[in-house]
């Protein structure tokens, strides 16, 4: 259950609270370049959505199985070199970007084979702006973000698992393709009106663009307010420190476990079990 | 052959004529997040120069050797590696600058500038114009970055560069610093620029 | 004329189509960028790592003494010495690790445990240095090390007029946030126009000496050398 609402948290943090157009702006060069009529930019946000998808999947699984310290595939092809110890501690994460690119660069390659041969049309339509996408900053930013919760945590427990990384991946797709497309609106609307020779093209779309992040900033908050309405996690067992003053029976009692002091490690395990009511 | 731009030309032009932001309208991601103080948007230009001449020597050495179907593949990797070795540098060196900064450098690596320049540039000329032409493009790229953002930290912060500017009882237009304040910001300078350069070519 | 223009054109020809000297030209470029970079995580990984712990590290005299006291340590020279350590805390079946530093004087004695905790604020997470004495009864400091919240209002809660209500609050009950004055023992003044933001704070200390005070108070007995 805290599982699916981990989830739910993310996927609107990604695509409504910070969008990754509106708060993040990754993803401005085809805001601005393709938002020229709702259905190009809605085709476009879908190929984007696509193929951050893909790409998320590929880079999780190659950050968590190859890249971090301590992953099994590095650490079982460094067993054969070095001491099993220190094969856990080969560190690849200096390859992260690079590796991430080439993943962009392929997914974009896949998806354009794709669309080619099962949607004709659609693929004449895009012309240009399919290739484009490998240099769209949405993507590498969400496999970014992803490598952040993987290999930039402090410790392995809290590193996200593949249902947290697509789901990030995809609604940020669905942010980006809800912002695009409405944006595309305003500006079919924008084609007819009288705009000064200035701001034809651009500027206006960058003002426009403003006013339209305003608007999503009213979603601020939502994510700590929804977070305390789902989550039970009760804040605290209220145990006073006498506790031989109260007798509480078999509730609020805390078990105390004997730590295990591992001599020599840094790490100290305690397990404090409080059950509370 | 004859009428390509001099060295010294593509440098001049590189700072406003082709300005990369404001009339090329590349890169305009960092333009946008980074700005927020004068501080961050140095930096950033300064990691962006780094990357741009790294990457146009590296390309302008191999122009001759490269097949044409390769030349995307080698761009990306060289641009790949440059940036990881700044972000590296600026994590060592200037930590709480690269925290600040956070996925915005590696960013630089999809940065349709250095493409764009490698790609029109660096390949096609030695190694001393390809310079010169990262140096004009950075320098023009620097010099968006830090109008944005001066206008941004004035009017948001009243401080620039961290020394305060505005009295103590300018009431800090917050907006400034928040995402809108930097689209409308980036508009109404963009309007302005190209307002100055229409009214040249009347 | 044509003959030597044509040579040297056709050079770069038969050097582009030849494909095995295309892989050697591909692989010996990956070879030296592979080469640079890891020379440069050599070089630079260990700074980096260094860089964050003393992110935290440097912070840890002024939260658990407090401004003053701390600069005189410095100026005598002294220091505290700083091991982070790393806590497992299991709650209804899940278990959630902390990371604190546990400082010590020159001569031994416990001087304190520093932990660097985060939480949900009301934009995005907040992440905090928390500072307690060693008897986990009262609250020595409290520093903000990220947060995202709005400028001008919940970015308050960085400022050490703010933070210092906090440094001498006991740990026996829990914090309340109150608006307009702090009345009480347990009370903490809001943030005008940012309750959120603070109570996210005080929610956020509030779960971490709960979940830590037990295990913290034996580690510091256990730790007597």
């Amino acid at each position: 259950m805290n599982y699916f609402i981990d989830i739910m948290l993310i996927a609107i943090g990604a695509a409504l609270i910070n969008n990754f157009i509106f708060y993040y702006f990754v993803g401005i060069c085809p805001f601005i370049g393709v938002s020229r009529n709702v259905d190009m930019a809605f085709g476009m946000g879908c190929a984007v959505t696509f193929v951050m998808s893909i790409a998320a999947f590929v880079s999780w699984t190659i950050t968590s199985l190859v890249l971090i310290p301590g992953a099994p595939i590095s650490s079982y092809i460094g067993a054969f070199f070095m001491t099993a110890e220190n094969a856990q501690k080969i560190d690849l994460t200096i390859l992260s970007y690079i590796i991430y690119i080439f993943v962009i660069a392929s997914s974009v390659q896949f998806v354009e084979m794709y669309v080619r041969k099962f949607f004709p049309s659609l693929y004449k339509s895009f012309g240009v702006f399919l290739p484009l996408i490998t240099t769209n900053c949405a993507i590498l930013f969400a496999c970014l973000t992803i490598m952040s919760h993987v290999s930039g945590v402090e410790n392995p427990a809290d590193a996200w698992d593949l249902g947290r990384a697509l789901s990030l991946a995809f609604f940020g797709g669905v942010g980006f393709t809800i912002a695009i497309v409405v944006m595309a609106g305003i500006r079919e609307e924008l084609d007819l009106c009288d705009i000064p020779k200035p701001f034809k093209g651009a500027a206006i779309t960058l003002v426009v663009g403003g006013i339209l992040a305003f608007a999503f900033m009213g979603f601020t908050g939502v994510n700590s307010g929804l977070r305390k309405a789902l989550t039970f996690d009760e804040p605290a067992a209220q145990v006073e420190q006498d506790e031989s003053a109260k007798d509480r029976g078999s509730q609020g009692r805390i078990n105390e476990m004997p730590a295990e002091l591992v001599a020599g490690e840094k790490v100290l395990k305690l397990n404090a079990r409080t059950s509370v009511r | 052959m004859a009428d390509q731009p001099t060295p010294l030309e593509r440098f001049i032009q590189g700072i406003l004529p082709e300005n990369p932001v404001y009339r090329q309208l590349l890169g305009l991601c960092p333009t946008l997040a980074v700005t927020n103080s004068m501080k961050a948007a140095v930096t950033m230009a300064a990691a962006v120069a780094f990357v741009l001449l790294c990457a146009n020597m590296v390309t302008s050495l191999i122009r001759n050797l490269l097949k044409p179907h390769l030349r995307i593949v080698v761009f990306t990797l060289t641009i790949a590696t440059f940036v990881t070795i700044a972000d590296r540098l600026l994590a060592a060196y200037m930590y709480q600058m690269s925290k600040t900064l956070g996925p915005y450098i590696p960013l630089i690596i999809v940065n349709c500038l250095i493409i764009c320049r490698c790609e029109v540039c660096a390949s096609k000329q030695p190694v001393f114009t390809a310079i010169s032409d990262a140096a004009g493009q950075s320098l023009g790229y620097g010099l968006a970055l830090a109008s944005v953002a001066g206008v941004r930290e004035i009017l948001g912060t009243g401080m620039f560069f961290g020394f305060r500017v505005l009295p103590a009882t300018w009431p800090d237009w917050a907006v400034m610093v928040l995402p809108p304040g930097a689209f409308i910001t980036l508009g109404l300078l963009l309007g302005a620029v190209n307002w100055y350069s229409g009214r040249g070519a009347k | 004329m044509a003959e030597t223009d044509k040579d040297p054109a056709e050079k770069k020809n038969r050097f582009q189509n030849n494909y095995i000297l295309q892989a050697w030209l591909c692989i010996s470029l990956a070879l030296i960028f592979g080469i640079s970079l890891a020379a440069v995580q050599a070089a630079l990984g260990p700074v980096i790592i260094e860089n964050k712990l003393n992110e935290t590290k440097e912070k840890v005299p002024e939260l658990l003494l407090g401004g003053e006291a701390a600069d005189k340590m410095a100026a005598s020279k002294q220091a505290f010495k700083i091991t982070p350590r790393s806590i497992a805390v299991e709650k209804n079946g899940i278990k959630k690790f902390y990371s604190v530093f546990e400082a010590r004087f020159e001569d031994g004695r416990l001087g304190g445990w520093v932990t660097k905790v985060d939480g949900q604020g009301y934009a995005d997470k907040i992440e905090l240095l928390l500072g307690l004495d060693p008897s986990i009864e009262t609250i020595t400091g409290l520093f903000i090390l990220d947060q995202k919240e709005t400028p001008g209002l919940g970015n308050k809660i960085i400022e050490t007029k703010w933070r210092g209500q906090f440094a001498g609050k006991s740990t026996r009950d829990h914090l309340k946030v109150v608006k307009g004055g702090a009345k009480v023992a347990n009370e903490i003044d809001a943030v005008t126009g940012a309750t959120i933001s603070s109570d996210s704070v005080v929610t956020i200390i509030n779960k971490t000496i709960t979940d830590l005070r037990q295990p913290l108070k034996d580690a510091g007995r256990m730790k007597k050398e």
